[in-house]
């Protein structure tokens, strides 16, 4: 018996363990396993193969049954991620149902999940824009959070690196506040975007712009990503159905193939992490306990290396849920902040409008992205009675008009048959900073149970006035900009969502310089327990206004050579 | 359950007379399919008519004879809610009395003006607090509900977007800056 369990311990032993298959999960295992290191990739939902498993991804408009929308029956019982913009009947098998992990609201908060290999790397927007010293120095120079340990010089090649394999078009647009990086050519912005942007240019100088967004699509260079088995984007703009192109970068199409065929990854789906296991004499982490989702039985894994990328508020739930006597409190939380200083951003804010001009002009064809307005307020300086500032989307576009008007031959002939367009339609959303707080915190409920009998994740998450201000500030200057542009029929929104879908959560992990006053140093090791390594959203010190997966792969390429390098030592 | 027996009394009268050899007809003529729904076989022929009269057939087909009929219904029992499940079945219910007040006669009877007439004066009653105006409200509702439902079923229908007017899975490479007067026909799918 006893040899028994030997073998049965060294056959679930591997030199590295990475929690989690999405987007900076999928980017720790591959690099470790282009570095030779044999790594089991634990994902606590099902398998989802590239293209095998995106079942809706060809499907014409007239085979969803609902024609897209969500049924009444799925909305009641699904309020939370119902709400979610992508939530629709292409891609609700991609989304986690409320009952399946509940968690407690002490404020409102939608946390919109994706619990399958790949993750949310399925349904992410792509968009792809680098951080700058501006956003990494602003704690420092504000006030607020810890200092990053780390500053652009740091992370800068690993952009690079990440931007490289994974395919990312943009324009070097030579911005200071949003670095250019290795960019594939960039997608055009249309007539009416460049219209703004030359308005924008001649009204504020060279204080605002509007760029190209940068998007992880691959858009030239074809021969290179045939080697990941991935082709040209084909403008297609059904991705959050899985792409059978591999035209944008998932773990799906690109990372978690990739390290599979290096022979050192194992894959195992359907694995509930419970807990990282610490040993008190040996003083690190030695492995993990799942939950097999399935047969509800225990199971444990070891390896010398940790990486938690379960993303942020379940990589924030595993280690609270990882207790010991040596740390009864969660692992690595000497200090009592794990779970403190979550963060978000603010997407409560749009304005849209309408422009005139360009009648004589509409567009064609399909682009998987649009316009992006970085940050321009307190970059320099502190300007305006709230701390940061916002980045916001822009486009503009054009839509054939269906006369609806009458029954009869009459509106067949006219819906058959459009012959007008619509005017020009323009339109901003706001992508806030929001300042992380010790009372924005999530903790574990001490009586709930989730339906594997993990404690359920309590969320007290809220706006503060900062962000009230900001949504203020936002909304006068976008409408300004408007104005100035000569859009008409301006029209502002402040839809007061919860935080949460924006599905930026970050934080609660955080990195900092002091095991005093944060949880992961400078390489995202536990200051405490330094074999384990956190590389997602939890990392984060505070949130800058950039959509962050890009800087989430980054961090997961730079802390899995990291890894390597130490375990050479 | 009143709802439910008149519903049943209606069948009886409008077409329930076809189903007498299947014996138990006391629940057969509510069509199953739509469980929310108490809707009559007989019910759903008129919902067929009244599509068709908004998009009638042709040289290009029309709303009925692609079965768009069936599209609305799996709509209204799939994607509203209940309250507006029930005015999309009153409205319906009451529709065929409607039509006799004011159009003069049996719906199927009419022409086809007279058809577009009655459709249109019943999406625009007037709704106001009495009993009357409730039933109103209803037909309207179920007007409104049935013509943006056949024009949603027609317009994304398989023979639409496959023969009239083809949908692209692969719409081609963004062009910002087209001329209109370069075009020689808008394009609506994709």
């Amino acid at each position: 018996m006893a040899n028994l369990n030997i073998r049965n311990k060294q056959e679930r032993t591997y030199e590295a363990i990475v929690i989690g298959s999405g987007i900076s999960g999928s980017w720790a295992a591959k690099e470790l396993c282009d570095l030779g290191v044999k790594t089991l990739m634990l994902e606590r939902g099902r398998n989802v193969e590239h293209i095998k498993d995106y079942p809706t991804t060809n499907m014409l408009p007239y085979e969803f049954e609902h024609r897209g929308q969500i049924t009444q029956a799925e909305k009641e019982a699904n309020p939370i991620v119902s709400r979610c913009y992508a939530f629709r009947e292409d891609a609700k098998h991609f989304f986690v149902k409320d009952a399946e992990h509940p968690y407690v609201q002490e404020k409102p908060f939608d946390w919109i999940r994706g619990y399958q290999v790949g993750g949310k790397s399925l349904l992410w927007a792509r968009q792809v824009q680098r951080w700058s010293d501006f956003d990494f120095e602003g704690p420092a120079r504000d006030g607020f959070a810890v200092d990053w340990p780390i500053r652009y010089k740091d992370i800068a090649p690993w952009y690079s690196h990440v931007e490289k394999f994974a395919g990312v078009s943009g324009n070097k647009d030579g911005l200071d506040v949003l670095p250019d990086g290795e960019f594939l050519p960039g997608y055009d912005l249309n007539i009416v975007e460049k219209h703004f942007q030359e308005q924008l240019k001649k009204n504020y100088g060279n204080d605002r712009h509007m760029i190209s967004a940068r998007c992880a699509h691959i858009h030239g260079n074809s021969e290179f990503y045939a080697e990941q088995g991935r082709a040209m984007c084909q403008n297609r703009n059904l991705c959050q159905r899985g792409c059978p192109f591999g035209g944008y970068f998932s773990s799906n199409s690109s990372t978690i193939p990739w390290a599979l065929k290096t022979g050192n990854l194992t894959l195992r789906p359907d694995a509930v992490v419970h807990s990282i296991i610490y040993d008190e004499e040996l003083g690190k982490a030695t492995g993990v306990r799942i939950i097999d989702a399935h047969s509800k039985e225990m199971e444990e894994f070891f390896a010398p290396v940790i990486f938690l990328n379960a993303a942020a508020l379940n990589s924030n739930l595993i280690l609270l849920n990882s207790t010991s006597s040596r740390f009864p409190n969660g692992l690595g939380n000497d200090n009592g902040l794990l779970g403190k200083y979550v963060a978000f951003h603010n997407y409560r804010a749009g304005v849209s409008a309408q422009h005139e001009g360009h009648a004589e002009y509409t567009t064609s064809g399909g682009r998987p992205t649009s316009g992006y307005f970085p940050r321009f307020r307190n970059v320099y300086k502190q300007e305006t009675d709230f701390l940061r500032g916002y980045a916001a989307g822009f486009s503009a576009g054009r839509n054939v008009r269906s006369n609806t008007d009458g029954i009869g031959m009459d509106l067949k002939n006219n819906l058959l048959n459009p012959d007008q367009y619509g005017p020009w339609y323009v339109g901003s959303h706001m992508m806030g900073e929001t300042i992380p707080k010790e009372s924005n915190y999530v903790a574990l409920d001490p009586n709930l149970k989730d339906p594997y009998g993990m404690p359920q994740l309590k969320i007290n998450v809220d706006y503060d006035d900062n962000d009230e201000k900001m949504v203020k500030d936002y909304l006068e200057q976008m409408t300004e900009m408007f104005e100035k542009a000569g859009f008409t029929n301006i029209r502002t929104r402040d839809d007061h969502r919860a935080p949460g879908l924006d599905i930026h959560e970050m934080g609660g992990v955080r990195m900092g310089k002091d095991p005093k006053t944060s949880l992961l140093n400078a390489n995202h090791q536990l200051h405490a327990v330094p074999n384990v390594y956190v590389t997602d959203g939890a990392s984060m010190t505070s949130t800058s206004t950039q959509n962050p997966s890009l800087t989430y792969m980054a961090f997961a390429a730079r802390a899995a050579h990291h890894a390597v390098a130490e375990s050479k030592k | 359950m009143n709802r439910r027996i008149a519903l049943r009394h209606l069948a009886l009268i409008s077409g329930g007379l076809a189903f007498i050899p299947s014996c138990d007809f006391s629940s057969d003529d509510i069509l199953t399919a739509y469980e929310n729904l108490k809707i009559t076989q007989s019910q759903k022929q008129l919902l067929g008519d009244i599509s068709n009269v908004i998009i009638p057939a042709g040289e290009i087909k029309g709303a009925l004879d692609i079965e768009v009929p069936d599209f609305i219904l799996v709509m209204v029992n799939d994607c509203l809610n209940s309250e507006q499940q029930t005015l999309f079945s009153t409205g319906l219910a009451a529709f065929p009395g409607f039509a006799k007040q004011s159009g003069g006669g049996n719906f199927a009877k009419l022409n086809t003006k007279e058809k577009e007439a009655l459709i249109v004066s019943g999406q625009n009653l007037e709704v106001d607090e009495t009993e009357k105006g409730a039933e109103n409200k209803a037909i309207s509702y179920f007007l409104n509900t049935t013509k943006r439902l056949t024009i949603q079923g027609y317009m994304a229908s398989e023979y639409i977007q496959s023969e009239v007017i083809p949908y692209s899975l692969i719409p081609g490479a963004y062009n910002g800056s087209v001329l209109i007067s370069d075009i020689q026909k808008p394009r609506i799918n994709g």
